[in-house]
């Protein structure tokens, strides 16, 4: 739609002329997570696209494949002192501190908007013990509209919880039994990059009874203010995410395929629909969007719109047939 | 869905003092009118760098036949306000907004004074005109502070608006010298708290002075604050600030959401 002469009324969406080998109405985007089954594999990453509402205005909430919602604790959180946040080469250092209205505002204030969606809720969740883990997935679980949960054993911000549970193969499986045995939804476990060996930590919450893996989390970073010689982060720390670690992001995912049989979900600096088809590539059944949110509302519906062409240009009607087709 | 992610298309981006970019960009009608004190996210389309949008108050805003104009002025201090500084007419940006909250406009108050420092005479000279609009039998103080003669901005605007002027710079070679809350606290005495509401927008420590000054008084005072962002829309929680709730015990706040502005009284400064 124009207006005056180069004036647009919305962003510019490319449409490249192909010939129309594949019907849309017959292409068949839905994908699934174990028994979770989503109606296409795009969802929002946790922490990226708050509760679902904030962004409802630039995005059909229907469209997506799922809402992953902000990180939720047992009581709401602070969150750290600001500032928070700063630009970074390709991305941004993030230290928010896992600020959440908690889980019990979240099923009373935040989940009656999403339920008027036809979409998939993932609810993720944060604890700083073993109970507390427990505790939320049962309020979880014992509501109506919640599809999923995704265990964060990854938060690499809070110094007394989530890195200590995520950086070791036990005490990530241990997490990961005690959620499962809370609940009968799905339990996804999203997996930090800050170890050793990814794949140790991926192979003991499959054993422990994981329904599928999410990765990565953000990689801690630092930036320093050269004028004040400060942090830029109050935190000092923080979690870099965006498409400067894509390429880390795509080689965890890559090892993590190869020693695990749950499905896997790709996330880390997914910005259009070639960064998200090459995780599905590696065989990845799923993607969160997460930083290109921020820089862009309509991110996902243009990586869902994206991935569809590239179906109709592959002469490919269904996506799992362009998942795992990988050719090392 | 209801909001759209707008291009827009740069008519001037020209420096008016010293380090100060004035932008003026083309966007389609459907923009709608910001209010004064609301804010938009800008980036530069097609570039991954700067890869956060900024946000910008509202300087200026015009209406025309299919299409609006929204002015924003920056400071060039960092890499992404420098790559801005170097677009020139004609290029496309991608914007989102007007966001945020903006000025409570209190009807019942006929004095309206406004405390700048700096990048802060944005969202105040576009509330000035807004006012004279509004309420114009209003009188309008505008007190209008920078670092030098050079980084003083916007007065004839100002002027034609009909507010009376007070400028002071830290060197004197303008107006009055000295910090603009210390010359407008020489000035409070004049003003009842009755009759008169405060509006003001600059540097951290410029309203931390200000909340110490009509600490105790009746003044009704609100201030626009400014924060790293990276959504604009609430959903990063990057850009709090520590504000007193009911209880008053601290809690955060989203300047982007939330704000931009806020009760002076509510916030918490460090």
């Amino acid at each position: 739609m124009r207006g005056r002469a180069g004036i647009q009324y919305q962003r510019n969406r490319l449409e490249i002329n192909v010939v129309k080998m594949k019907d849309k109405s017959s292409m068949n985007m839905s994908v699934k997570i174990g028994k979770l089954k989503l109606k296409n594999p795009v969802m929002t990453a946790s922490g990226t696209f708050g509760y679902g509402e904030e962004y409802a205005d630039y995005v059909d909430l229907n469209k997506l494949g799922a809402v992953v919602v902000k990180g939720l604790s047992l009581k709401p959180r602070l969150g750290n002192p600001p500032p928070r946040i700063m630009e970074t080469t390709g991305g941004m250092l993030n230290a928010v501190g896992l600020q959440n209205i908690g889980v019990d505002a979240f099923i009373e204030e935040k989940l009656p908007f999403l339920r008027k969606y036809d979409t998939k809720v993932i609810a993720n969740i944060y604890g700083e013990s073993y109970d507390e883990y427990k505790k939320v997935a049962q309020k979880l679980s014992s509501v109506k509209g919640v599809h999923a949960l995704e265990i964060n054993i990854s938060c690499p911000n809070v110094q007394k919880g989530g890195l200590s549970f995520g950086a070791d193969p036990k005490t990530a499986a241990a997490v990961t039994r005690k959620v499962k045995d809370a609940t009968d939804l799905p339990v996804i476990v999203k997996l930090t990059p800050n170890v050793t060996d990814i794949t140790v930590i991926a192979v003991a919450v499959e054993k422990a009874g994981a329904d599928a893996i999410s990765l990565i989390n953000t990689i801690t970073g630092m930036s320093v203010n050269v004028l004040t010689k400060k942090p830029r982060l109050k935190n000092i720390t923080g979690g870099l995410s965006g498409p400067a670690i894509k390429p880390v992001a795509l080689r965890m995912v890559w090892q993590v395929l190869q020693k695990v049989s749950i499905p896997v979900i790709g996330i880390g600096g997914i910005m259009c629909a070639e960064d998200a088809l090459e995780f599905l590539i590696l065989g990845a059944k799923a993607v969160q969007i997460g930083t290109a949110n921020f820089i862009n509302p309509q991110a996902t519906i243009e990586v869902i719109t994206g991935i569809e062409r590239y179906l109709q240009m592959s002469n490919v009607a269904n996506i799992n047939k362009i998942i795992g087709t990988f050719k090392p | 869905m209801t909001k759209n992610i707008y291009i827009g298309e740069i008519l001037k981006n020209e420096e008016v003092a010293q380090d100060v970019f004035q932008i003026n960009v083309a966007l389609h009608a459907a923009f709608g009118k910001p209010q004064p004190g609301q804010f938009v996210m800008l980036r530069i389309s097609g570039l991954s760098e700067p890869f956060l949008s900024r946000p910008f108050s509202v300087y200026s805003f015009a209406l025309k036949k299919n299409s609006c104009e929204v002015g924003l002025i920056y400071r060039v201090v960092g890499k992404g306000t420098r790559i801005l500084a170097g677009l020139i007419r004609g290029t496309q940006v991608e914007i989102i907004g007007p966001l945020g909250r903006g000025f409570e406009i209190l009807r019942d108050k006929e004095n309206i004074v406004l405390v700048a420092g700096g990048m802060g005479v944005a969202p105040l000279s576009f509330l000035a005109q807004n006012l004279r609009t509004y309420l114009p039998s209003s009188r309008i103080y505008f007190y209008l502070g920078a670092q030098n003669a050079a980084g003083i901005i916007g007065v004839e605007g100002l002027e034609k608006s009909s507010c009376s002027m007070s400028l002071c710079t830290d060197d004197g070679s303008i107006g009055k010298k000295g910090l603009v809350t210390q010359v407008f606290q020489e000035q409070i005495k004049s003003f009842s708290p009755d009759s008169t509401v405060i509006y003001a927008c600059g540097p951290k420590e410029m309203l931390k002075g200000l909340a110490k000054i009509i600490r105790g008084t009746e003044f009704a005072c609100q201030v626009s604050l400014e924060e790293r962002m990276a959504c604009g829309v609430g959903a990063c929680l990057g850009c709090a600030v520590a504000v007193k709730n009911k209880k008053s015990s601290v809690t955060y706040k989203r300047v982007c959401a939330d704000g931009p502005v806020f009760n002076i009284r509510e916030i918490v400064w460090k």
